[in-house]
């Protein structure tokens, strides 16, 4: 009854770059974000935070901060009697105020609750606290180390919702926060019989995502429950700790999400909501808690990754075998990073068929910021390393690296990677257009470089998300999506698909969001997910209700069901034919009502087998070195998503130019510096950004749109793949240009030309 | 950055006044004449104050004069003033385009000049320009005015001579003459720069040799600093000049005797300083 879903060339609304329906709002300063809602009798919150890395808090005395004119109550860990202060979705060590000790310089020890921000923060240091000082873990060595002090002293239960199957590692006794292996055919006996081996050591860094908008929460709570208004890219899993926090049903716990100005993975899971909602607990009247970016950046960030790996290659050249063992520095509590664990371990491979491979992975709890979700999930820490080893074993053999690549990237349809999907995505073509963008075989100027990278990710997170459709009587349409708008267009792609099904026009559709009080389930807006997942929910919706009105149709017109044929916007009886508006009016018989399509996803039948899809990108850099300063430009960069179908091309075109460009920054300035407890550049004035004036001058974005996805219309996600490869991109196109290799991200001016430096001698 | 704490912002009409104001609040006031470096450095409650004296409010401080042997600058001038003026573009050329990338738009457009130099951030560009081109200072307080050297002024990393009721009024260039060369170079990757160098030349009229050098190095230490010696080594007929320049860079590096930080090691630091001495010889003598 239902259209077929159209080739391309076809769509009449999908495939097409609608400008974006949030667009006009956000530049005009219209669009709301947290940060403009303000409740009736609203008060603001201020934190003080922890100077120690490592203390036990000895005693608190809130006296004086709490008299102060202005104040209405100043929350501490002695204050939590009540509540299940403590959080996580993977691993539930995270109390929402520190309780008994301190793990981290910026921890959260105290908030004030006042009349202003001002009055909340002025009165913070009349808060006294008497720490008596620990030996802190900065890194997994120190972790690790025979006489390491312990973080975490508690046991953990592995969280159900913490995203894969296996257990968590954390509170056994270590340091040890997660673990993840993988292994298949035998490595030793392939790294003995390879023509040729290359190995090495590499870092990448601790990196900040920076959202623009900094994280922000208002709670109200009182005895109908909890409501918060929060930046949160998952407001169903915040609901899930906080109904766990205040010992409620799921029905007592509201999640409202207006806009979020920006998420990267930084406002993935729960971050300062249970704090809010326990300042306004205690308070007891709605409170705001607006964190500046400086303290955005004591609240998460990438774990950072030390890998050692080899890869072996024969006589063919093929590659046969990998090994790699990675220790992360996960910082002072789980948050996302057993999942992060989980993933970088399996986007070690690449998306490259290699018969042999063995990984070893572990997390380590440390005394620093919080590690957790980052853009690409674990892939960027990887594929430094990997990338890296493609381009060294295609030197070592005398191999042309794009060649290389082309030889030994996953086939479509190839079950590269045991268990999981099978590879749904066109590397070759995918190379191809990359290398031809930056004119792979063009002569080079003297001290340019250029490089090709690919990545492939087990995305899609995990297949679970409701909508609903609804048809109004003047053939309009409202879609309830738990998808949040982060920027990312999920507003436009969302409604485009619901447009494209019931034939209606695209401005008489529109969204309502991530209000879990009326927006049905959606797990989660991350990992490339929501185009596949919620695109196909609403999808299906659509067409469940073009079934209702189908039948509605057949009895207005007084005939048999299956007399009824759907068409393009409405139905046909014979002669007779109905649009929406038409069938809806008619069946309730007044112009008004409305017809409600409904549709879930689950782990079955297609998306049955995880990953729901592999993410795919490829990208391509020319680099230019300044060799007397080691000061690198990227001259040219090309992208390449490998999107299956772009819902919206320009949309889509988008998050590729940002996610290289946030790739970029990694491979050339980005990188939080610790020395010793204390984090450096902990403020946007000292954290290197890229900015305009560092994008290439030319940039080419391309699509590749073989409509070999599993979501709607044959569409994957895109959106994280294009900053994966990029780290890697730089340093090789840097080994082209001088000859030399570096294996750590940032390739800082001064790291170039330090190995510049030591080459010549 | 926090809420910034309260204060009381006073603006006085003259600059007798101002003085008064700044020495009757002593530790407890500070001037403010733009406020890109103060207002950040409290809004990160590196620095607290509860008065401060708006200078913009004196008339008479903000403006540009081209006189025969000067160039004077009020306290109050703007960056984005100075990139803009056409006779500073005109007779000062590498004023202007110092002036053009300090910074970003915004800080140019509100940052003063006075400002910026009381202020005595280590990573000045006008300070380090201003000290190879042997500008003055007048500063004026309760009891009069004095005059000031660029070393005179600035003394180490946020530190001055000025005394608690001291402003600068103004600052005074001597005229770029027609046989000097100069030239302003920076090497920035951060919020701020690595390295500022500049490099002031006389040279005899058909080029071939240097009477007189003027190399200032900045941002590489606590503050802005250059060297006789190096100075010496930068005078001379041009090729041997230029095969003493590795030497000169070496001089002037120990003189400033660059600081490990976030913007590059030391030995790094005294590299940059001989690839911009090199630099900015070729981009004067151009």
């Amino acid at each position: 009854m239902s259209q077929k879903a159209g080739k391309k060339g076809e769509f009449h609304v999908v495939n097409h770059s609608v400008p974006r329906r949030d667009g006009r709002a956000k530049v005009t300063g219209k669009a709301t974000y947290v940060s403009d809602v303000k409740l009736t009798g609203m008060a603001y919150a201020k934190v003080l935070r922890s100077p120690y890395a490592h203390a036990k808090i000895l005693s608190i005395d809130a006296s004086g901060a709490a008299s102060r004119p202005g104040i209405y109550c100043v929350i501490t860990g002695n204050d939590l009697e009540g509540l299940d202060p403590y959080y996580g979705h993977a691993v539930k060590d995270h109390p929402l105020l520190a309780i008994g000790k301190v793990r981290y310089v910026g921890e959260p020890v105290a908030a004030a609750v006042a009349v202003d921000e001002r009055t909340a923060f002025e009165a913070l240091e009349h808060i006294e606290v008497k720490y008596e000082e620990l030996k802190a873990v900065l890194t997994p060595e120190d972790a690790i180390a025979k006489d390491a002090p312990l973080l975490h002293e508690k046991k953990f239960e592995a969280g159900a919702l913490r995203g894969f199957e296996g257990e968590v590692a954390a509170g056994r006794g270590t340091n040890i926060c997660q673990e993840a292996h993988i292994k298949w055919g035998d490595v030793e006996a392939a790294f003995k019989k390879a023509a040729a081996v290359v190995e090495g050591e590499y870092y990448f860094p601790m990196t900040y995502a920076y959202a623009m908008e900094a994280y922000v929460a208002i709670a109200d709570v009182n005895d109908n429950g909890v409501t918060v208004y929060s930046s949160a890219q998952h407001p169903f899993m915040v609901r899930h700790d906080l109904k766990s926090i205040f010992n409620l049903p799921v029905s007592q716990v509201r999640l409202i999400v207006p806009f979020v100005g920006g998420g990267y993975g930084s406002k993935s899971y729960t971050k300062i909501e249970p704090l809010a909602a326990a300042c306004s607990w205690k308070a007891k009247r709605p409170v705001k808690l607006q964190l500046t970016i400086e303290e955005a950046m004591l609240t998460t960030r990438s774990d950072d990754a030390y890998t050692w790996m080899r890869t072996a290659v024969n006589a063919d050249g093929k590659i046969i075998a990998r090994q790699a063992r990675i220790y992360m520095n996960t910082g002072a509590y789980a948050e996302n990073s057993p999942l992060v664990v989980e993933k970088s371990t399996n986007r070690c491979v690449g998306p490259y068929s290699i018969p042999n491979v063995q990984i070893d992975n572990c997390s380590f709890y440390t005394n620093t910021v919080p590690a957790s979700s980052y853009r690409g999930f674990g892939c960027a820490q990887v594929t430094l390393p990997g990338e890296s080893q493609i381009d060294e074993l295609a030197a070592k053999i005398g191999k042309d690296p794009y060649e290389f690549r082309l030889a030994n990237v996953a086939k479509p349809g190839e079950e590269f990677f045991p268990k999981m999907r099978s590879f749904d995505g066109t590397l070759k073509e995918d190379l191809d257009i990359a290398a031809k963008a930056i004119g792979w075989k063009e002569p080079l100027a003297k001290g340019r470089g250029r490089s090709v990278a690919c990545s492939g990710s087990d995305a899609g997170a995990y297949p679970l998300t409701s909508t609903a459709v609804r048809v109004h009587a003047d053939g309009s349409v409202t879609i309830l999506t738990g998808s949040t708008e982060l920027g990312q267009g999920s507003h436009t792609v969302i409604p485009q698909i619901a447009a494209e099904e019931l034939g209606v026009p695209f401005e008489n559709v529109h969204v309502v969001s991530s209000d879990t009080a009326i927006t049905p389930y959606d797990r989660s807006t991350g990992a490339s997910r929501t185009t596949t997942l919620m695109g196909s929910a609403v999808l299906e919706a659509s067409r469940e209700a073009i079934q209702q009105m189908v039948v509605m149709a057949a009895d207005v017109l007084k005939v048999k069901v299956e007399q009824i044929q759907a068409i393009r916007g409405g139905v046909r009886c014979g002669e007779a034919q109905l649009n929406w508006s038409e069938v809806i009016s008619k069946f309730y018989g007044l112009p008004d009502g409305e017809v409600i399509g409904r549709s879930y996803i689950r782990k079955s039948g297609k998306f049955a087998q995880l990953p729901v899809f592999w993410e795919t990108a490829c990208t391509g850099v020319e680099v230019s070195v300044d060799q007397e300063t080691g000061k690198i430009a990227v001259e040219k960069l090309a992208t390449v998503g490998d999107v299956g179908l772009a819902i919206n091309p320009a949309l889509a075109e988008g998050q590729d130019l940002g996610a290289a460009t946030m790739g970029m920054g990694i491979g050339l300035f980005e990188e939080l510096i610790y020395q010793g407890p204390q984090l450096m550049n902990g403020s946007i004035l000292d954290y290197r950004l890229p900015r305009f004036s560092d994008l290439p001058k030319q940039v080419e974005l391309h699509l590749v749109e073989n409509q070999d996805g599993v979501g709607p219309y044959g569409a994957k996600g895109g959106g994280e793949a294009s900053l994966n490869s990029m780290a890697a991109n730089i340093a090789n196109a840097v080994e082209r240009a001088v000859g030399v290799r570096i294996r750590s991200a940032p390739l800082t001016p001064e790291k170039v030309w330090r190995a510049l430096k030591e080459r010549k001698q | 950055m926090m809420p910034l704490r309260r204060f009381q912002i006073h603006q006085p009409k003259t600059v007798k006044e101002a003085a008064e104001m700044l020495s009757h609040y002593g530790e407890k006031g500070r001037l403010y004449a733009g406020g890109t470096e103060l207002l950040l450095a409290m809004k990160h409650d590196l620095l607290r104050y509860e008065h401060l004296v708006d200078v913009k409010t004196v008339p008479g401080l903000d403006e540009i004069e081209i006189g025969n042997a000067s160039l004077h600058i009020g306290t109050t001038v703007t960056h984005r003033a100075i990139e803009q003026s056409v006779p500073v573009r005109e007779k000062f050329p590498v004023l202007a385009e110092m002036a053009n990338h300090v910074a970003n738009v915004r800080v140019r457009s509100t940052g003063t000049l006075g400002g910026n130099l009381c202020f005595a951030e280590p990573h000045s560009d006008p300070a380090t320009l201003l000290l190879a081109l042997q500008a003055h200072v007048h500063v004026q307080g309760r009891s009069g005015e004095r005059t000031l050297g660029m070393e005179e002024l600035i003394v180490g990393a946020y530190e001055t001579t000025l005394a608690t009721d001291e402003l600068l009024i103004g600052i005074d260039i001597p005229r770029i003459a027609k046989s000097q060369r100069a030239a302003y170079l920076k090497f920035q990757t951060h919020e701020r720069p690595t390295l500022g160098l500049a490099l002031v030349l006389d040279v005899d009229g058909n080029g071939r040799s240097i009477t007189k050098a003027r190399a200032a190095v900045g941002s590489v230490s606590p503050k802005p600093c250059r060297s006789d010696q190096a100075d010496a080594l930068l005078a001379g007929p041009r090729d041997k000049v230029e095969k003493q320049l590795d030497d000169a860079a070496k001089v002037l590096a120990d003189a400033a005797d660059p600081v490990d930080d976030l913007e590059g090691s030391a030995e790094y630091k005294r590299h940059l300083i001989g690839v911009y001495l090199r630099r900015a010889f070729v981009k004067a003598l151009a």
